[in-house]
């Protein structure tokens, strides 16, 4: 792969093509990533795409770099990894909030608190689409579309948000799937953060909550600069809508694992692996 | 001279009629993928019309230098250039009645922007060249309409899925 001509956003997309619904909300996010891969000549080889399970979870398959389609729930878990071992790569995890925030939330609240160097994309579309439909963690109170939770589920939906930033994530911004070139420039901003940068991204579903398609006329740009102080930002993802969008809140914070943990010789992680041998 | 409003014009138009072409090509991929043949043959022959006015626009500014703006720095007067269809109108299951229908709003939101261009740049030559894609866009609109006149209406259609979704039960 060479690299030394500008690339387009269509040179990322491989020749997979998604087979995501018509009017998936995760098409967006395909080409916000690819146009921010291009923004930045991010290098093909130099870049890694992490996924769990689920609709959005194919996403690696699509975009034209190396990429890892893994276990349910798992994605940040073999991201971070990989991060550590390879700290020269762009590595971008990305999932659905069924597998972020149920199957892989212990994994998200640790990835917050450990603050790898790497970007979280949660495409967030309230529901389980590749099981047909089904309550997920961010799901409505009150939505009665699956027979499994006839009158909704009846608990109250995650805010990622706030539980991004009470786990100690030091960058968190929020897109939406109707604006694509805004979440973009998001994107390009969180791979460029010294840290761990968590982007929650309003991704409709089409097919089984296509209720969604009224975000449209609800979501807003927050256009203020972004918050530095956790104890603002609690209390605006506390006692928001949930549907403002743009960098919310970044604070610079050391990111792991600390430089003196690093093996600094080359043989360094031989004499560790000898030190086992028996 | 050279002729920075020109440029900047046409370097939005370059983006308009790539965007429409890529986001054409990808659904007409997805509805075949989802075996609505008749919308995603719509959707690659409008892919291919914005192929041949980008192709146009092209060979207009060629030997001129282009401002490089990245995606999120064009001006547009909503979030995404006015040619683009958007995903929230698109369903697996839409007709080629509305297909159609929503491929005509998107050929009049690109007249609107090039007119709106034609009238209000100060710039003689890009209010003359903007005058002549909003023209162009006028006719593809006007093509359109003919098309849906000839369509006969299908009354059944219907967007909901026929199957309930898989439940244990």
């Amino acid at each position: 792969m060479n690299n030394a001509v500008q690339l387009k956003a269509k040179d990322y997309k491989s020749a997979v093509k998604p087979i995501w619904c018509p009017g998936c909300g995760h098409f967006s996010v395909f080409n916000a990533i690819t146009k921010a891969m291009a923004a930045l000549a991010i290098s093909k080889d130099d870049t890694v795409m992490i996924s769990g399970i689920g609709c959005s979870s194919r996403l690696p398959a699509y975009v034209d770099s190396y990429g890892f389609h893994g276990v349910h729930g798992r994605g940040l878990a073999i991201a971070q990894g990989l991060k550590v071992a390879r700290p020269d790569l762009t590595v971008m995890a990305m999932g659905g909030d069924g597998d972020g925030f149920s199957i892989g939330g212990n994994h998200f609240i640790h990835a917050c608190r450990r603050n790898v160097n790497m970007t979280y994309i949660a495409m967030d579309n309230e529901v389980y689409g590749m099981t047909k439909g089904q309550a997920s963690p961010t799901t409505p109170m009150d939505w009665d579309h699956s027979k499994l939770t006839p009158h909704g589920p009846g608990v109250r939906p995650f805010k990622p948000a706030a539980l991004a930033l009470a786990s100690g994530a030091p960058w968190i911004g929020r897109a939406y799937s109707g604006n694509p070139n805004q979440m973009a420039k998001l994107i390009a901003q969180a791979v460029e953060f010294e840290g761990f940068s968590f982007l929650h991204v309003m991704s409709q579903c089409i097919t089984f909550c296509p209720e969604q398609t009224d975000w449209k006329a609800i979501v807003h740009e927050r256009g203020e600069p972004a918050l530095t102080d956790a104890d603002e930002a609690a209390k605006l993802f506390l006692h928001e809508d949930g549907f403002q969008t743009g960098l919310l809140y970044s604070e610079r914070r050391a990111t792991w694992p600390p430089e003196s943990a690093v093996p600094q010789s080359e043989d360094a992680l031989g004499q560790l692996a000898a030190s086992f041998r028996v | 001279m050279a002729n920075e409003t020109l440029a900047g014009f046409l370097a939005h138009s370059i983006e308009l009629e790539s965007e429409a072409r890529e986001r054409y090509t990808e659904l007409a991929d997805a509805m075949t993928g989802h075996h609505n043949r008749d919308v995603a043959a719509f959707f690659l022959r409008m892919a291919e019309e914005a192929r041949h006015h980008l192709a146009e626009v092209a060979q207009l500014a060629q030997g001129m230098l282009l401002p490089q703006l990245k995606a999120w720095e064009f001006d547009w007067p909503e979030a995404e250039p006015p040619e683009t269809a958007s995903y929230e109108d698109m369903h697996y299951r839409m007709s080629l009645r509305q297909a159609m229908t929503l491929a005509l709003a998107n050929e009049r939101a690109a007249e609107s922007y090039y007119r709106n261009v034609a009238t209000s740049s100060d710039d003689q030559d890009t209010a003359r060249i903007a005058g002549v894609f909003a023209d162009e866009e006028l006719s593809h609109a006007a093509e359109l309409e003919r098309l849906l006149a000839q369509l006969p209406e299908n009354p059944l259609h219907q967007l909901e899925e026929d199957d309930d979704p898989h439940m244990p039960e």
